[in-house]
């Protein structure tokens, strides 16, 4: 399908095209003219119907599955929330903006908390997120914590968290999801890195947002917090079998990116997950590479209307 | 010579003198006048040139700009409700100050920076070197556009002294061809 979506001329031709596949016709009650915000919301709105319809259908342990997956969109919705309501805008605004894949039942309740431990104590100790809170920090230091710090310590407590739970659960769901929660880990590790060089962000501080369930843990970690710079960043991967081609990987003649090298090995993985029968990694897998589909849509059809055709094919292929 | 323009004296050599401090007074004035009209309109055609070289080159950065944005967007996922929500004091400033050219006080804006950025960390688990690079160019952006609004100002402000200099001079050209 994507080989031949770059060469529409407008974005109304992309939604013709979309119509002949799995998408369908859910762009049909969209007016022209067609942005591509539009398209993306309704991407989204589709792919969340189809998790509601997986999460309906399941049983325990699936479905505390489902609801690590649902985790990280919730810390995202959370960070919004909360800053939202620290700044006094209206929750109904915020509302709208939030990832529906990450709903939980609090949602409206946010504005009734002044400072952030307020709104922990009120609001956030009924979801799910709740062990994620207290695994970083006490209560004291959430209210001075850099909101990007705080983002990315929950999400290193709720990765350890769904490892550890793919890895008791064992079986064959063990076996495909542990490689792919062990590669998120290093590839934040390797990221927080890279964008932190040059940042107020200090060393110490730095470490303590590496997730712990990957390979790169405990020698690689402690390397990398030391590094200051891209050549010895590549130099802790190169230690590692799985990374050292990734790293070589960048830049060469498509100008490719440690990102784009990262999102292309994910893929993969979760492309092997379907070789696999009875297990729950084909859920996240699908899911994942759903998104990636919406990402390289969305991407197609911005070029396509900013009329800048020669990075077209720079999206990330899907098999 | 018409009637109307015959000043009348007295033929004494004093007069005389008088009668050429005055003509010289004349002659002084209008070249002054001439000297003006030309000096704002070499500044008049000048600040133009600039404008058209300007709007040229915001036409191309605006563009390189909005497609950074699309890039950002595809590694770092939706972060624009995240940078709407923490909008804090601005970080790119202006201040007017003022040109003078032939008696014509122009505006003219120069930009500074002040305080750190407060989106150093947005992006820090993915997406960040796009954001940097998304930083940039609209940096680059915001200065061409103060740059474009200072060269307007200047212009319009020209626009009303450079006609009436003009126009003056004319009026001043036609009297000396017909006397």
């Amino acid at each position: 399908m994507k080989s031949n979506l770059h060469i529409l001329p407008s974005t109304t031709d992309l939604k013709i095209h979309l119509q002949t596949t799995d998408y369908g016709n859910f762009l049909n009650n969209q007016t022209n003219p067609l942005t591509v915000s539009k398209i993306d919301t309704e991407m989204r709105q589709k792919l969340c119907r189809e998790f509601d319809y997986f999460r309906n259908h399941s049983l325990e342990p699936l479905s505390t599955f489902f609801t690590y997956m649902t985790c990280s969109y919730m810390i995202d919705n959370v960070i919004l929330l909360m800053n939202g309501a620290l700044q006094k805008k209206s929750v109904k605004e915020i509302l709208v903006k939030c990832h529906p894949l990450g709903r939980f039942t609090e949602m409206e309740a946010v504005n009734i908390a002044e400072t952030t431990s307020d709104l922990f104590n009120a609001v956030l100790v009924e979801t799910p997120l709740a062990p994620f809170f207290q695994d970083c920090m006490s209560e004291n230091t959430l209210d001075e914590l850099n909101i990007e710090l705080l983002r990315n310590k929950l999400y290193k407590s709720y990765l350890e968290a769904f490892y550890k739970f793919c890895k008791n659960h064992g079986d064959v769901t063990a076996e495909i999801m542990c490689p792919i929660l062990e590669f998120e880990a290093d590839r934040r590790a390797f990221i927080i890195t890279l964008n932190s060089f040059g940042t107020e962000l200090s060393k110490e501080d730095r470490e303590t947002l590496y997730p712990t369930c990957g390979k790169l843990y405990p020698e690689g970690l402690r390397l990398l917090a030391q590094a200051e710079d891209f050549d010895q960043m590549k130099r802790v991967a190169e230690h590692y079998g799985v990374y050292k081609p990734l790293f070589d990987a960048v830049g060469g003649s498509g100008g490719k990116t440690l990102e784009d090298v990262f999102y292309e090995r994910e893929v993969q993985m979760n492309v092997l997950a379907f070789n696999r029968q009875f297990h729950y990694g084909v859920f996240y897998a699908y899911v994942k590479l759903k998104e990636q589909e919406m990402r390289n849509i969305v991407w197609i059809a911005e070029c396509i209307s900013q009329r800048h055709r020669t990075k077209i094919n720079s999206y990330i292929p899907i098999l | 010579m018409s009637g109307k323009d015959r000043i009348e004296i007295f033929p004494s050599r004093m007069a005389q003198t008088i009668m050429k401090a005055r003509l010289k007074g004349a002659q002084t004035g209008r070249n002054l006048l001439k000297k003006k009209s030309d000096a704002l309109t070499l500044r008049f055609r000048q600040i133009l040139k600039k404008i058209i070289e300007t709007k040229m080159l915001m036409g191309e950065v605006m563009r390189e700009a909005a497609f950074s944005l699309a890039e950002a967007k595809f590694t770092a996922g939706d972060f624009s409700t995240t940078v709407i929500q923490n909008v804090n004091k601005a970080q790119v400033k202006i201040r007017a100050k003022k040109d003078n050219v032939a008696g014509v006080t122009l505006p003219v804006f120069e930009h500074y920076h002040e305080g750190t950025d407060s989106y150093e960390l947005t992006g820090l688990a993915r997406g960040g070197e796009q954001l940097a690079k998304l930083k940039r160019n609209y940096a680059k952006a915001v200065e061409l556009l103060v740059e474009l609004a200072s060269l307007q100002s200047s212009f319009l402000g020209l626009n009303v002294p450079l006609l009436i200099s003009s126009q003056s001079w004319m009026r001043e050209n036609e009297k000396s061809s017909i006397g």
